[in-house]
């Protein structure tokens, strides 16, 4: 079957009405958790999963895919108004969003993230249906140097992320990627930092630190001020509308963020948080006047918005192709498959040609519902965040804990978020920036079980990452990185020894 | 009976009281929903088996069962859960083989006895693994695989789905039955071992049948034996290690699901369900759903189990000795 012949099926399956409104319901209810700060996709598919006993296998995986990109779009609504990502994807939104709400412009900033999150989805569901047996195989050509050789120079990329002291930066990333070594170390089983807690065997849980450090944190931060700031305006459709200086800048980041976000959406682990994070650093890197970041630049909502959303649509290509579930959420889905009699793999796009398709297709339908719902209707919303902060902000922190609390049931967790909360607001006083310490946690695991795998595997030579010629061609991109910033650093050294200002 | 209590009656009155919901059992169990302890997320292998039980279990008990997904260490966390939730006596569990046989070894501590404090029900089903290797490789059968092992010690390797998994024992077992020496590649997920075996990254490992099935009917992974004694119903065509390639005949290595309850159960409730348990594994319809899930239904009573516990142990005990040891 062709792709186009594909696409043709595929309208077949998804625009049937039994299946149509799963896709909106999904859709929606993704809209709703997202832009609730704590409830995020986990919460909702786990909840919807009893459900998909009763209806076709398509319109369970339409419905629970709709609630997975659905979340993406919402989960900026919070990040910009209030600081507050609704999902750990957004939560780089929140360093430019926030901002741009502040100066009075949240409307253009929430018109930006839905346009990015749209076009970005659009150009990931292109990417999905060109690419997906190349990027299927690609997955597989990926070995452990390979991953380990790419997420160094994401770390790399990443490390100009923070707007403020570099020192503060790196002691972040460190701790970042210290918390990231708690639990049961996979190479040697050992215990590290677990103090006897069986719930930390499998290390912290990313929801309860994203939540601690930025929803908890920031509704601390907020009981201090929160009179003076008052609720975040009334957002009409009209005042979304951007000046020609926003939509000038917009193309350039969201390309460039739907093409990172549809690489490592691709490939299994490592996921839309960190192609949030990744692009953000690009735009940073390739603007003209980087000090704008964390002002409220327009690029700095524009591109992570992109990329977590095209990161959403490619991450099914792996799930589908492979059976390789690329997060936690995934592997649920594939989970409400297996229910069916169904085993995703290599054969699936063969043996059952309507899930797939019908698929693909809703992606589409699934997105244009999310534009419709998301700008005209921006409104409701904006209104559910409007609610005055004293029932506001408890409301929040009850949403923490339930959406903490359904990643896996687990009680402890809870207190990870408070104990994380009272160390994010400690953080935000002192201006460190829990953006970078979420990075390093989320990049650690990934760098230090890949690089010590690919030495297990090559017997300890270290050549294996010249070697491997896609090791080979991150390796020395990260040189080249590292000799970038290096001279780009050179005149403003000198410049401030002569000075000599300390 | 207008005695004026006594401090002594008072304690017995009062101990009777705490005791009555243990009595309680008897007679009408179960008075309110039945919460089923997975130590496994939703949508999982252990989560998708309990549930395939549970929903004719529960018209059975008339009373809905909740299952309380409680994932974390291996399934430990569960059991863990179901232990502290004990009290209204209306906590049973799954269990898979690892926290109840080899977990106390591989972890220290878990926090519960599976002796002391597990009283276990029913064995629901159990699995083989097999032995898989890439598509691309030139080893045809397991022969093929010993010989090649046995030609350079060490250089060929195999992954597991981390250290003291079912997959990592498994082959530690192979490897010292067959005499062999496999460098040990640990990983979370069998997703990522079947990746890195069609990668070319590793050369083997050992799995679920239904992690390599789908990508051995797209040719790209081969399955060179299953370690049950037996030939597998899913897998019908592949030929059992054991009494192959210099293996010894009473080569088994099966990984198993279980329904347990905490120790202080009693007896009758066990009893019930024991016989309900069993009752739905005979159901044609269960045992196809389990089988393709890769799950052979078992069923026994809870003696069997208690004795397969037992020999479990002590068999993986002595694996585990010997991966221990110094070399």
């Amino acid at each position: 079957m062709t792709a186009l012949e594909g696409i043709a099926y595929g309208f077949g399956v998804a625009l049937q009405p039994g299946v149509l409104i799963y896709c909106l319901l999904g859709v929606t209810l993704g809209t709703f958790i997202g832009v609730l700060p704590g409830i995020g996709a986990m919460a909702a598919i786990s909840l919807l999963l009893p459900i998909t006993y009763y209806i076709t296998p398509e319109a369970a995986l339409i419905m629970l895919a709709g609630v997975y990109y659905g979340a993406q779009y919402g989960g900026a609504v919070a990040s910009i108004l209030l600081r507050l990502p609704g999902t750990p994807q957004s939560a780089v939104t929140t360093l430019d969003g926030y901002p741009l709400a502040r100066q009075g412009r949240a409307g253009v900033a929430l018109f930006v993230s839905m346009i990015s999150s749209f076009v970005g989805s659009i150009l990931g569901i292109v990417v999905l249906v060109l690419l997906a047996g190349w990027l299927s195989r690609a997955a597989t050509a990926f070995g452990a140097a390979d991953y380990a050789a790419m997420m160094i120079l994401g770390l790399v990329a990443a490390a100009t992320i923070g707007s403020g002291s570099p020192v503060k930066s790196f002691a972040m990333v460190v701790l970042g990627l210290i918390l990231g070594c708690v639990g049961t170390d996979v190479n040697s089983g050992a215990q590290r930092f677990t103090f006897g807690q069986t719930e930390l065997l499998d290390g912290i849980n990313l929801v309860a630190l994203a939540m601690g450090l930025f929803g908890v944190a920031e509704v601390v931060g907020n009981i201090r001020d929160a009179e003076r700031q008052g609720s975040p305006e009334r957002v009409s459709f009209r005042q979304m509308m951007p000046g020609r200086d926003d939509l000038r800048r917009m193309p350039g980041p969201i390309l460039r963020g739907t093409g990172l976000g549809s690489f490592f959406g691709a490939l299994p682990g490592t996921g839309s948080t960190l192609s949030s994070f990744l692009s953000y650093a690009l735009e940073r890197r390739v603007a003209r006047r980087p000090e704008r970041f964390g002002q409220g630049a327009v690029e700095g909502v524009a591109a992570p918005e992109a990329a977590n959303n095209s990161a959403s649509i490619t991450a099914f290509v792996p799930t589908l192709t492979l059976g390789i579930p690329g997060d936690p959420i995934m592997a649920l889905m594939l989970g409400a498959l297996v229910i069916h009699g169904i085993q995703p793999g290599p054969m699936m796009l063969e043996a059952r040609p309507e899930m797939f398709w019908g698929l693909v297709v809703s992606f589409g339908i699934g997105n244009m519902l999310l534009l419709i719902l998301n700008l005209p209707l921006i409104g409701i919303w904006v209104s559910m965040l409007r609610i005055p902060f004293r029932y506001l902000y408890p409301a929040i922190l009850i949403f923490v804990c339930l959406g903490v609390y359904s990643v896996r049931g687990s009680a402890f967790d809870i207190g990870v978020v408070a104990v994380v909360g009272v160390a994010g607001y400690l953080m935000a006083l002192a201006r460190f920036s829990p953006a970078l310490l979420l990075l390093g946690f989320v990049l650690g695991p990934l760098i230090e079980t890949n690089l010590r795998r690919a030495l297990l595997i090559s017997r300890g030579d270290p050549l294996v990452f010249l070697e491997r010629p896609i090791a080979c061609g991150f390796v020395i991109a990260t040189a080249a990185l590292i000799a970038l910033s290096i001279w780009q650093a050179r005149p403003r050294l000198r410049r401030n020894t002569g000075e000599s200002d300390v | 009976m207008t005695h004026i209590l006594t401090r002594r009656a008072t304690l017995i009155l009062t101990a009777a009281a705490l005791a009555a919901p243990a009595f309680a059992q008897e007679a009408d169990w179960p008075s309110a929903p039945v919460h089923v302890y997975v130590g496994f997320p939703a949508g999982s292998s252990p989560d998708l088996l309990a549930r395939i039980i549970t929903e004719p279990l529960a018209e059975r008990l008339g009373q809905p069962i909740v299952i309380e997904n409680k994932p974390g260490a291996g399934g430990v966390i569960g059991i863990q859960q179901m232990l502290a939730n004990a009290d209204d006596g209306h906590a049973i569990g799954t269990s898979i083989n690892g926290p109840l046989t080899t977990a106390a070894r591989m972890m220290g501590e878990t926090g519960f006895d599976p002796q002391a404090d597990i009283s276990p029900i029913a064995l629901i089903a159990t699995s083989p693994l097999v032995l898989a290797v890439s598509g691309e490789s030139e080893i045809a059968d397991l022969a093929g695989f010993v010989e090649a092992a046995k030609a350079e010690p060490g250089a060929m390797s195999f992954g597991s789905v981390g250290q003291g998994s079912g997959a990592h024992l498994t082959a530690e077992l192979f490897n010292s039955e067959a005499g062999i020496e496999m460098l040990h590649v640990p990983f979370t997920a069998y997703a990522e071992v079947t990746t890195s075996i069609m990668g070319g990254e590793i050369d083997s490992g050992f799995m679920a049948p239904s992690a390599a099935l789908p990508h051995v009917e797209a040719g790209n992974m081969k399955m060179l034996g299953v370690t049950s004694a037996e030939p597998f119903g899913q897998i019908p065509d592949v030929p059992v290690i054991a009494g192959n390639a210099g293996l010894p005949d009473d080569f088994k290595a099966e990984l198993w699901n279980a329904f347990i309850a905490p120790a202080d159960t009693d007896p009758a409730v066990i009893e019930r369900l024991n016989a309900e348990i069993n009752e739905i594994l005979q159901d044609e319809t269960v045992q196809q759903k389990l089988l393709d899930m890769g799950w052979q239904a078992a069923g026994g009573s809870a003696g069997d189990l208690t004795q397969r516990i037992a020999d479990d142990t002590e068999m993986w005990g002595a694996v585990i000795d010997t991966v221990e040891a110094p070399q």
